[in-house]
């Protein structure tokens, strides 16, 4: 065969697999809106750097950076009293702080833990329904059929609920009716990352391997025995690997939540904003250290589970 | 795919959100099965049940803070829950003039610079976190390599590692609060606030995603005579690319959810709206501002489990 003949021919094998490529009209149509919503969102933002002269803008920077320079060494011009004074702010309010933010995170992520853990046999896809795995379980009249068939979509359409709202959001609304108090900091935590929760953790029920759980069904056990002893063995680590990702954020989203009035990193940072740059500048700091901290122990616990 | 590897690795947790967990699953239940683990699993949850005490105890938890502290406090909750059944359609507010938007295009005005924010600081992140991840990914470095290229690749490979780290350790209203503070009010604060912290995320997870995919197909094109970075661009790279596509759509639905909270800082989105309703008790318009933007990201939320769908499993759906 010529080469001509050889190159036609690979010309056709390559015409026929695109012919035969699988195509969705679904994602054409989400990504010709994203790419017009993209243009569309550029070209009506307005001025992007707002009115003011761009000369102003660069002196207000300038004052900016000047004032990030911790006070005491923008006096002296001495770098050896920085650590002094950081250690002061640590000691007199940052440190309280920072605690308050790690226990707001860690008490909301076990509460919402504790929250999804038992609703996930009624969530999960296998399980909450009248015949999991194909095998009848319970009585078979027709409340308990249409109960069966309501409640996983509804749990489930209630995680999606959860997870909607933005917990900062959350917790401002939960603050104005609760007091200026820590539970709704938590509870707003707690919400969110009940639907987060549910969603990863119905995932992982899901895809896990049900042979024995299949046996216990099969053998008489109902849903929650089996759930509690067939499914979640086998799936523990994979829920513990998730919890501690959630941690991970969780952390971080409860030092912003403390812009709402609470001790917590964010507030400090909200006060000194305006006034005490340089402040602003080293609670930032050492927020995003602890969250360093944080994703590295969480790497390390991952990696320690699988 | 690789799905014949008998120990394929694990996809990155972080990355897993949104990506279907049979890829996770991949030949690893029966080693999770064991009863191995089944004291300390015992200790585990004892353990977290005793962390949330000592939290709640440190926190001043008590169950009495569960409910409306006072008379005023009830009276509020009240209002509130009851004006969910009825949001507003009109303005509670007498002062607005009769040539200001009714109050349903006003939320849906909000929406739409939500959803600007949104995909303006996508737009941003996603191509930064490409090149970032492909950067901190070590999937793409030549097999034999001199000690020069070793020390190299492995310092641009912890410092995009750190800078990824370090853009996603400061929460992106803390971006918002600097940006706001140095440049001024102004839609690219806002942007780039959201932009920076997304792009670390982003790009530590497409580079996790890349490093555990399945190097097969990469090790032919190696054998057939590939360079490194051809062997990526062909080999690895498409393989990985339903699951960037997956969690970057769900990292989309967070950033509008960011967006919406970005109000609160000042910009304008519909969380701006929220709060200054709130402010003046005006729960009704609260209400229409809260349903209009559940519906927006509820609706994301749906649309990214059907492209999950379509992209890992264009023919199985599951009957229910």
């Amino acid at each position: 065969m010529s080469l001509a003949a050889t190159l036609t021919d690979r010309q056709g094998r390559v015409d026929d697999l695109r012919r035969q490529r699988t195509r969705s009209p679904f994602l054409a149509v989400i990504v010709s809106v994203l790419a017009v919503g993209i243009a569309w969102a550029w070209l009506s933002a307005g001025p992007l750097f707002g009115r003011l002269s761009g000369e102003r803008r660069w002196q207000n920077f300038t004052n900016f950076l000047h004032e990030l320079v911790p006070s005491p060494v923008r006096k002296s011009g001495d770098w050896s009293e920085a650590l002094p004074w950081a250690w002061g702010l640590l000691t007199d309010e940052g440190f309280v702080a920072l605690m308050t933010t790690l226990g707001i995170a860690t008490a909301a992520i076990i509460l919402a833990a504790m929250i999804v853990l038992p609703i996930l046999i009624f969530a999960s896809r296998q399980l909450s329904r009248l015949s999991p795995f194909g095998l009848q379980s319970g009585e078979a009249g027709p409340i308990h059929s249409a109960f069966w068939r309501i409640v996983g979509p509804v749990i489930r359409f209630g995680f999606v609920l959860s997870r909607a709202i933005p917990e900062y959001l959350l917790a401002f609304l939960l603050l104005s009716l609760l007091g200026l108090q820590v539970w709704p900091l938590v509870l707003a935590l707690a919400i969110h990352n009940t639907g987060i929760l549910g969603r990863l953790w119905g995932e992982v029920v899901e895809n896990a391997d049900t042979a024995a759980a299949e046996n216990a069904m099969a053998s008489g056990s109902d849903r929650t025995s089996v759930y509690a002893t067939r499914i979640l063995p086998g799936v523990f680590n994979r829920f513990l690997i998730y919890l501690f990702y959630r941690w991970e954020t969780c952390v971080k989203d409860a030092t912003v939540l403390g812009m709402l009035g609470l001790l917590t990193l964010g507030k400090l940072i909200a006060l000194s904003k305006g006034f005490f740059w340089d402040r602003m500048l080293f609670y930032i700091l050492l927020g995003s250290a602890v969250i360093l901290i944080s994703d590295l122990f969480s790497t390390w616990l991952r990696r320690h589970l699988r | 795919m690789s799905a014949g590897m008998p120990t394929q690795p694990l996809c990155s947790i972080i990355g897993s959100v949104g990506i279907p967990a049979d890829k996770l699953f991949r030949g690893t239940s029966a080693s999770m099965n064991g009863s191995r683990y089944s004291g300390r699993k015992r200790w585990t949850v004892a353990s977290l049940i005793l962390v949330f005490l000592v939290c709640g105890w440190f926190l001043g938890l008590s169950p009495a803070g569960l409910i409306p502290p006072d008379a005023s406090h009830w009276d509020r909750t009240l209002a509130f829950f009851s004006a969910a059944l009825h949001p507003a359609f009109d303005y509670q507010d007498a002062n607005v003039p009769d040539s200001a938007d009714p109050i349903w295009l006003k939320g849906v005005k909000g929406l739409l610079a939500t959803i600007r924010y949104a995909l303006c600081a996508m737009s941003l992140a996603v191509p930064t976190a490409l090149v970032l991840g492909f950067l901190g990914s070590s999937a793409w470095w030549p097999e034999p390599r001199s000690r020069l290229a070793d020390v190299v690749l492995r310092a641009v490979y912890l410092c995009c590692r750190f800078v990824m780290s370090f853009a996603r350790s400061i929460h992106e209203l803390i971006w918002a609060l600097l940006f706001l503070s140095a440049i001024g009010i102004s839609p690219m604060a806002g942007i780039v606030a959201l932009a920076l912290p997304f792009s670390g995320t982003l790009g530590k997870v497409f580079s996790e995603l890349i490093d555990e995919e399945g190097r097969d197909a990469a090790e032919l094109f190696k054998a057939i005579g590939h360079r490194p970075v051809q062997t990526f661009l062909v080999g690895i790279f498409p393989l990985a690319f339903p699951n960037l596509v997956t969690y970057t759509f769900y990292r989309f639905e967070c950033a509008l959810r960011s967006s919406a909270v970005l109000g609160f800082v000042g910009i304008e989105t519909i969380g701006l709206y929220i709060q200054l309703s709130h402010e003046e008790f005006y729960y009704r318009e609260v209400w229409t501002y809260l349903y209009l933007l559940l519906a927006l990201i509820v609706v994301v939320d749906l649309v990214g489990a059907r492209i999950r769908e379509r992209l890992h499993h264009p023919t199985l759906t599951w009957q229910s």
